[in-house]
């Protein structure tokens, strides 16, 4: 009868596993467990004491049934629309400038961008409040001297939103910079040359070459935009506190409400629907920038 | 050797991490997070009494990182010499930001802590019950500070503060406008004085209408329970918006807006601290705690304030009502709650404790008067606890402020819901007050939207 040899593991391999198991661990423990958890949250009534009431698809019904959900997704597209088509164009044009340019105090210009998205968002919004204050901010103060109207920038429908962004823009412009100028030193000088000894201008040069070459980038810097647009929360609360009238409410506000107040079961679907919401956004953008390149 | 990903044992990679996530993750759950889980924490439990002479041992309390802290800090000595065997340390943190999700982590939760009245009731189930702790001072407090610290008919807070409504008005301003404060007994004749006023300066806006609509929305309550002696919600928990008090103050609050007569902006920014200052805000019914306002921000109207109790909206009626408010509670996690309830008692209902708090001390040397007792025999007219405030023209807050603690009604409930309603009548308000939503629509759509989506959802 043969022996039967007995199968292990070998040696470097326990080790191996050994040394990666430290990431499973907390993987499991900060992120997935964390996740069922707010899974199983989502299908209950639960305000963070008591009994685990089990509602099946109540909170998602009560979400897709309620203005307020659909008006703070309202409001992140609105927020969408006024930040990243411009802080994409605007970062790509940067980056093509004073990648190619002979530009004097590039990199003076490069620590002004970068300044605000190293600086801490309560200060930044802070000195942003004093700028935009209704009656004693600069901006209406010169606006005054102009005889122009005194604005309520924070405090009216109209300009709460474009305000926002405005901060956004100005905040986060720098991390959109920092990619984009990767991407842009990235291109090989030789299709530049191969362009110029085409006749090719500074627009053409910029459209038909710098743009589909950092396709991609832009495509992931879309992806990233969607996703940190979808949770934006610091910048309408430290501003407006979601309002006036709940105007500047996102959905990472509206949700942080939901939590806020213990009410954690709708809290968790909430959340649920942005993942998917999110996920359909980015599946469609990764869609659409293949589509291109094939 | 490993030859196209699979271990010779048998024991594939693939399983091998699967059982590795599965380790992770029981681990996780059985662990450190395991505090987090559903149905771990049950509905308030009783907080039974422990006898001075054996109480030993440390604990932790919590309070707001300010000055508070500090004063609270006076009372140490004196408490040690009660308690020599217990140790205590007051630690300053952002309280309304830490403590919930402590309570329903379970984790770093402290012995006790200060906490605002509007959060409390939205954590009572993580707290004790002190009902019976409490027992032989009810009757000496306040009693919408009970209500408002009561959960299912059990205590689960110690009222602290009253913060009552009062009218703070500029008395250079109406007696150039030629209106005599005691004639401000009706909130009709508030109207009229603001209207005087404006008569004589056009620029001015007498009554300062909140932007934020959290503290609008308190605001707003203030004015309905002085005439109902209600909250949101009556005592059984139903809806009080639609109702006469709601609309009769709503329409108060309307006529201030359309008639020009109040100032918009946020409670203590650099616009109505401007406006106060100058002439535009000069009759402000407000929480007591405006005193901050004239002692620390105001510069050229120092001295002109005066304070009274607030007009009342029917003859005879109450002369103020809830603006505010803050309790200490125990959570019922917390491992010494004995030694937490010890020092509150001693802080809230001995005389050495209120004097220390309320009365001069080492961080306010005239006491602190931004705030009353809740303690009914601590609120005695003949024996105040801080003194009369120069920024006031040196009149005694004291006197007005405890007839005010005192006059303000019963029956004050604050539902676990209480700040997301903002979302909905704070907004609302808004909307009224800029010209741009009726009266009944505020009430009927803010009824209508608070029903479905907090009372119907709250459990």
């Amino acid at each position: 009868m043969p022996v039967r040899k007995r199968s292990r593991l070998p040696r470097e391999w326990w080790v191996g596993y050994l040394l990666i198991a430290p990431f499973f661990l907390l993987f499991a423990a900060f992120t997935a467990y964390p996740m069922i958890y707010a899974l199983e949250l989502s299908f209950s009534d639960w305000h963070g004491a008591g009994v685990l009431h089990w509602i099946g698809w109540s909170n998602y019904t009560y979400l897709l049934t309620n203005a307020d959900f659909w008006a703070s997704l309202g409001n992140s597209a609105v927020m969408w629309l006024l930040i990243v088509p411009v802080q994409t164009i605007g970062a790509i044009a940067v980056a093509s400038a004073l990648t190619r340019s002979r530009l004097r105090f590039k990199k003076t210009l490069r620590v002004v961008v970068i300044l605000p998205y190293v600086t801490p968002l309560a200060a930044m919004a802070q000195a942003f409040i004093l700028i935009f204050d209704n009656n004693f901010g600069v901006v209406n103060t010169v606006l005054g001297w102009l005889s122009g109207p005194s604005v309520g920038w924070l405090t009216t429908t109209t300009w709460a939103k474009p305000t926002i962004a405005l901060f956004v823009l100005w905040k986060t412009s720098g991390f959109a910079l920092i990619i984009m100028l990767s991407a842009v030193q990235g291109i090989p000088t030789d299709v530049y040359e191969a362009s110029a000894i085409d006749g090719a201008g500074a627009i053409r040069t910029f459209l038909s070459v710098t743009v589909p070459l950092v396709r991609r980038t832009i495509g992931f810097f879309i992806v990233v935009s969607t996703l940190g647009i979808s949770q934006m929360f610091l910048e309408p609360y430290v501003l407006t506190r979601g309002g006036p009238y709940n105007s500047s409410t996102t959905s990472g506000l509206y949700l942080y409400n939901h939590i806020s107040a213990s009410d954690l079961g709708t809290g968790a679907a909430n959340s649920f629907l942005l993942v998917v919401l999110v996920f359909l956004l980015s599946l469609f953008a990764v869609r659409v920038l293949r589509s291109k390149e094939d | 050797m490993v030859s196209n990903g699979v271990v010779p044992s048998g024991l594939s990679r693939r399983t091998l991490l699967q059982l590795m996530g599965a380790v992770g993750a029981g681990t996780a759950a059985a662990g450190v997070l395991s505090a987090c889980s559903p149905g771990t924490t049950s509905t308030t439990k009783a907080l039974a009494s422990v006898s001075p002479s054996t109480a030993s041992g440390s604990a932790t309390l919590w309070f707001r990182d300010d000055d508070l802290l500090k004063v609270f800090k006076t009372l140490l000595p004196g408490f040690s010499k009660k308690y020599p065997n217990v140790k205590l340390t007051l630690v300053g943190v952002d309280v309304d930001t830490k403590l919930p999700p402590a309570l329903v982590s379970g984790t770093g939760v402290p012995d006790g802590s200060f906490f605002t009245d509007n959060n409390i009731l939205g954590q009572a189930e993580h707290l004790y019950d002190v009902s019976q702790l409490m027992s032989k001072y009810t009757a000496d407090t306040v009693q919408y500070k009970l209500d408002v610290n009561s959960y299912q008919g059990k205590l689960v807070g110690i009222p602290w503060d009253t913060d009552p409504g009062l009218l703070y008005y500029r008395e250079d301003v109406l007696s150039g406008a030629k209106v005599d404060p005691g004639s401000l007994t009706s909130y009709d004749a508030l109207l009229n004085a603001a209207r005087e006023i404006k008569g004589r300066n056009p620029n001015a806006r007498p009554i300062p209408l909140e932007q934020d609509p959290n503290l609008a929305m308190q605001w707003l309550m203030m004015l309905v329970n002085q005439q109902q002696g209600t909250g949101m919600i009556d005592a059984n928990g139903k809806l009080t918006i639609d109702t006469d008090a709601f609309r009769k103050a709503l329409t108060w609050i309307k006529a201030v807006a359309d008639e020009g007569l109040g100032a918009r902006s946020k409670f203590a920014s650099s616009a109505q601290i401007a406006q106060a200052d100058g002439d535009v805000i000069s009759l402000a019914p407000w929480a007591i705690w405006f005193n901050f306002l004239i002692q620390s921000t105001f510069k050229k109207s120092v001295g002109h304030w005066r304070v009274a109790e607030l007009p009342a909206w029917t003859p005879g009626g109450a002369r103020s009502g809830v603006m505010g408010g803050s309790s200490f509670v125990i959570p019922a996690k917390a491992a010494h709650p004995e030694l937490a309830w010890l020092f509150y008692e001693y802080a809230v209902y001995s005389a050495e404790g209120y004097k220390g708090v309320f009365g001069p001390n080492s961080v306010y040397p005239n006491g602190i008067n931004t705030a009353l007792p809740s303690v009914k025999s601590a609120l005695d007219p003949a024996n105040p606890l801080f003194k009369p405030l120069a920024g006031l023209g040196s009149q005694s807050v004291w006197d007005v402020g405890t007839k005010a603690s005192l006059a303000i009604p019963a029956g004050y409930r604050i539902p676990s819901w209480f700040n997301q309603a903002a979302t909905y009548l704070g907004a609302n308000l808004q909307k009224l007050m800029d010209g741009r939503m009726s009266v009944d629509d505020v009430v009927k759509k803010s009824a209508s939207a608070i029903q479905t989506n907090l009372v119907d959802r709250s459990h």
